[in-house]
C-alpha cells in the first residue's frame, strides 16, 4: 500500500551514498581534533594511559602472572582493540539522537552515522596500534610474525560485532533515551567479563579450582573474549585462530545481519520523533 | 503518461501525546485503555507534476507544506498513499545542513555536496562554479563559524544549486538573503527548470511564488484547498486568510477584543456588512487595471446611534505592506450621523495608480473621538490589478518619457 518507489536494494543506497560515508568520517576525524591541543596524540594517551595505571596496581599491589610477556605489553595489546569496541560502540548509539537536526530534514540511509562513527575510532586504532609496534620493538618481542595475516580477520570480526550492537543501540536510543546510559554501564562490566586485565590461565585455574572446567566453554559465549585473546594469540604469541574464535566470528555476524536489519526496520520511524 | 513526481492520496497522521511512556505511567494507566488522538498533518493530498513542471506550496503555518517536502524527500513515510519521484532529487530544507562549525568553508561544501547527493569527483569539477555563485572569495578557507548569516545562506544555497537534480524541492529557506541574492537564486531555478527539473517551492512570499513558478496549490489544515496557477492561487490564498480572520473576530463579545487585530475596545454600535469594490462603470469586479478608477463599497447595519464616526481604509500588500491608509478624519473630511436601525453605506473612489499585483483592503469604523472602534475588518477582500507596464514597486506613477537632444552648453548662453 506504501511504497516508495526506489530501484536501489537497501546496501545499494548506502553504496550510493558512500562519499557522504566518507565525508562524514573526515569531518567526525577533523572536528575532533580541531580544537584539542594533544589532537591525535589522544588516541596513544588513552590506552597507554589505562596500561600504565592497570600496570601499577597488577605489579605492586596485586601479583597478576602473564608469563614471558611484561604486563605493561600484555594488557596494552587487549586494550587498543577494547577501547576500539567500548568507544565506538558509546558514540555511535549516540549518532542518531546527536544528529537528528539533519535525520529531520534530509534523507540519506541512517547507517551512515553510525558506520561513520566507527571508521573515525579505527583512525585511533591505527595510531594506538603503531606505538604498540614500538611497544614490543622495545621489549624485544618478535614483530610482524607469519601469524599476523590472521589480524585483519580478528579486526573484520570486532567490527561486525562493533557495527551490530551500534545498530541495535542507535535505533533503539532514538525511542528510549534511556538506551545510550544503559549501554554505557554494560560496557564498564563488560571489561571484566574479558580477559584484559587478566589472562585466561587465570579463569581456567580459578575453575580447577572449584572443578569446574567443563563450564570454561561459556566464558568463550562473551564474543570479545575470544576476539581480545585471538589479538593476543597472533600478536605476542605467534598462535593461530582456535575453535573459539571461530564461534565468536558467527555470534559477530549473526549480530551484524539482526543488527542491519532492526535498523533499517526502524529507519522510516526516526524522523517523526524528535 | 511519464511524471516526474506523484504524491497519490497521501495521508500522514502523528499520534498526540506521549511517544514514549515512563514505567510511572504505565502503572498508573493500568486497566485504562486510551483511544490514541491522532492529528493529521496531510489529509489526502494529491497531485503530480510532469518533467520541467513547478508548483509552488502556500499556506498558512502548519498546514502541512513542510511535511509534504519531507514525504517527498523520503525523510518520513505517508500513512497511506503512493509516493513516487523518478529520478534524483535534491532536497533543500535547510541551508548548509550538516555544516560543523570548526571546518573550513572548503571542507563543509564537500560534506553538504555528499549529504545533498554529490559524489566528491562532482564537488571537485564544480568547485569553482559553487564559490563563483557563493562570491565568498577566500573566506572559502575560514571555519564558517566566522561567517556571517548572510555568507552561510549563500554558500548553502550555491552548494544545493549546483547539485543539478531532475527534482528540486525546495523549503522557505531564502528568507535570509538580500534582494540581489535572491534574484540569483530564482535565476538559477529557472535555468534548471529549462533543463528540464521538476521543482517544488514551499514559501510564504507570494512575488517568488509568481516568478518561479507556473503551477500553484494552497494547502490549509493538510488539505490541498486549490490548485491552478501560481497567480490564482496566490489570490486564493488571501481569500484563505480573511476567511480565517473574519473567523477570528466573529468570536467577539461586547468587550476587549485579543485576537491581535484590535486591542482596543470594539463597541460594535454598527456592524460592517459587506464590502465590495466597483468598476468605473459601476460593475462588481476584482481586477483592475493601473491608473483605473474604482469605488471601494461598505454596508453596514447601525445598532446605536453613532454620531459623526470616523471612516478609514487601508490598502496592504498580502505580506502587510502598507500601500495607502486613509481616515476621514486625517483627510479632514465631515462625516454625517446615524440613527440605531439605519443601515449606511460609504463609497470611497480611488484611482487605482498601482503596481501589477494582488492587495488586500481593509475597513473600520471609530468613533468621533476615535477613543474607541467601532467595527473593523482587516481583510475584508482582495483585488488585483493586471496588465501591468513592467514597472516595480508599490505605486505606479504611470511615467511619459521625452527624448530630445540637449543643447550644447556655449549654445544656451548664445
Amino acid at each position: 500500500m506504501t511504497t516508495y518507489s526506489s530501484n536501489k536494494t537497501q546496501l545499494g543506497q548506502l553504496m550510493a551514498h558512500k562519499d557522504l560515508l566518507i565525508s562524514w568520517t573526515s569531518r567526525i576525524v577533523k572536528a575532533r581534533y580541531q580544537q584539542s591541543v594533544l589532537g591525535g596524540l589522544w588516541a596513544v594517551v588513552q590506552p597507554l594511559a589505562l596500561a600504565l595505571i592497570f600496570t601499577a596496581v597488577f605489579t605492586l599491589v596485586i601479583r597478576m602472572d602473564t608469563g614471558e610477556i611484561p604486563y605493561i605489553v600484555f594488557s596494552y595489546t587487549a586494550l587498543v582493540p577494547w577501547l576500539l569496541f567500548e568507544q565506538s560502540i558509546s558514540s555511535s548509539v549516540l549518532s542518531l539522537v546527536a544528529n537528528m537536526g539533519l535525520v529531520s530534514k534530509i534523507y540519506f540511509p541512517r547507517e551512515v552515522l553510525p558506520i561513520a562513527e566507527v571508521g573515525a575510532r579505527l583512525v585511533d586504532f591505527v595510531i594506538a596500534f603503531v606505538v604498540l609496534i614500538g611497544f614490543m620493538v622495545f621489549y624485544g618481542l618478535p614483530v610482524f610474525t607469519l601469524s599476523w595475516i590472521y589480524l585483519p580477520i580478528i579486526l573484520i570480526t570486532q567490527l561486525c560485532l562493533v557495527l551490530g550492537i551500534g545498530f541495535i543501540g542507535s535505533a533503539l536510543n532514538v525511542f528510549f533515551r534511556d538506551v545510550s546510559h544503559v549501554i554505557v554501564l554494560i560496557l564498564k562490566i563488560w571489561m571484566y567479563a574479558t580477559p584484559i586485565i587478566y589472562p585466561v590461565t587465570l579463569v581456567q585455574s580459578q575453575l580447577q579450582n572449584f572443578g569446574l572446567e567443563r563450564f570454561y566453554w561459556l566464558y568463550f559465549l562473551n564474543p570479545m573474549s575470544a576476539i581480545i585473546e585471538s589479538y593476543r594469540n597472533v600478536i605476542l604469541h605467534n598462535e593461530g585462530l582456535n575453535e573459539f574464535f571461530w564461534i565468536a566470528a558467527i555470534i559477530s555476524v549473526t549480530v551484524l545481519m539482526f543488527g542491519y536489519w532492526l535498523f533499517k526496520r526502524l529507519e522510516f520511524r526516526f524522523a517523526d520523533v524528535v | 503518461m511519464e511524471y516526474s513526481i506523484e504524491f497519490n492520496d497521501i495521508v500522514k497522521r502523528y499520534r498526540l501525546g506521549q511517544s514514549v511512556t515512563s514505567i510511572r505511567d504505565m502503572v498508573k494507566n493500568v486497566g485504562r485503555r486510551a483511544e490514541p488522538e491522532y492529528h493529521y498533518a496531510v489529509n489526502g493530498v494529491d497531485f503530480q507534476l510532469k518533467r520541467g513542471e513547478s508548483l509552488g506550496i502556500i499556506g498558512p503555518n502548519g498546514a502541512g507544506k513542510t511535511t509534504t517536502l519531507k514525504l517527498l524527500s523520503g525523510v518520513t513515510k505517508p500513512t497511506s498513499g503512493v509516493i513516487k519521484v523518478n529520478g534524483r532529487f535534491s532536497a533543500l530544507i535547510e541551508l548548509g545542513a550538516g555544516f560543523h562549525p570548526d571546518l573550513t568553508g572548503r571542507e563543509n561544501v564537500y560534506l553538504n555536496g555528499t549529504i545533498l547527493g554529490m559524489s566528491r569527483a562532482e564537488i571537485t569539477e564544480r568547485f569553482d562554479d559553487i564559490l563563483d555563485f557563493a562570491g565568498i572569495g577566500q573566506f572559502i578557507d575560514t571555519p564558517v563559524k566566522r561567517y556571517s548569516s548572510g555568507m552561510y545562506a549563500r554558500l548553502g544555497f550555491s552548494i544545493a544549486a549546483h547539485v543539478d537534480p531532475d527534482v528540486l524541492l525546495v523549503d522557505e529557506v531564502l528568507a535570509v538573503g538580500d534582494f540581489a541574492f535572491r534574484a540569483k537564486c530564482y535565476k538559477r531555478m529557472d535555468d534548471l527548470r529549462a533543463k528540464g527539473t521538476s521543482l517544488i517551492f514551499v514559501t510564504h512570499d507570494m512575488d517568488a511564488v509568481r516568478r518561479v513558478c507556473d503551477q500553484g496549490m494552497v494547502m490549509y489544515g493538510g488539505e490541498a484547498i486549490f490548485r491552478g496557477t501560481s497567480a490564482e492561487a496566490v489570490v486564493a490564498y488571501s481569500d484563505v486568510v480573511r476567511k480565517a480572520a473574519k473567523k477570528a473576530s466573529q468570536q467577539k463579545d461586547l468587550s476587549t477584543v485579543e485576537n491581535g487585530l484590535a486591542q482596543r475596545v470594539m463597541t460594535f454600535a454598527a456592524d460592517i456588512q459587506n464590502v465590495s469594490m466597483l468598476n468605473s462603470e459601476g460593475e462588481l469586479v476584482t481586477t483592475h487595471e493601473p491608473g483605473d478608477e474604482a469605488t471601494i463599497v461598505v454596508e453596514f447595519d447601525v445598532n446605536q446611534d453613532i454620531k459623526s464616526p470616523v471612516f478609514a481604509f487601508t490598502i496592504r500588500k498580502p505580506d502587510g505592506t502598507l500601500v495607502y491608509d486613509a481616515t476621514t478624519q486625517w483627510l479632514n473630511i465631515e462625516t454625517p450621523s446615524y440613527k440605531a436601525g439605519e443601515a449606511g453605506r460609504v463609497e470611497y473612489k480611488v484611482n487605482l495608480n498601482l503596481i501589477e499585483g494582488s492587495y488586500d483592503i481593509g475597513v473600520d469604523m471609530a468613533s468621533h473621538d476615535l477613543g474607541s472602534y467601532i467595527d473593523r475588518i482587516e481583510r475584508a477582500m482582495g483585488f488585483a490589478i493586471v496588465n501591468g507596464s513592467g514597472a516595480k514597486g508599490i505605486a505606479d506613477l504611470q511615467p511619459k518619457f521625452n527624448f530630445n537632444k540637449a543643447e550644447p552648453a556655449d549654445k544656451v548662453n548664445g
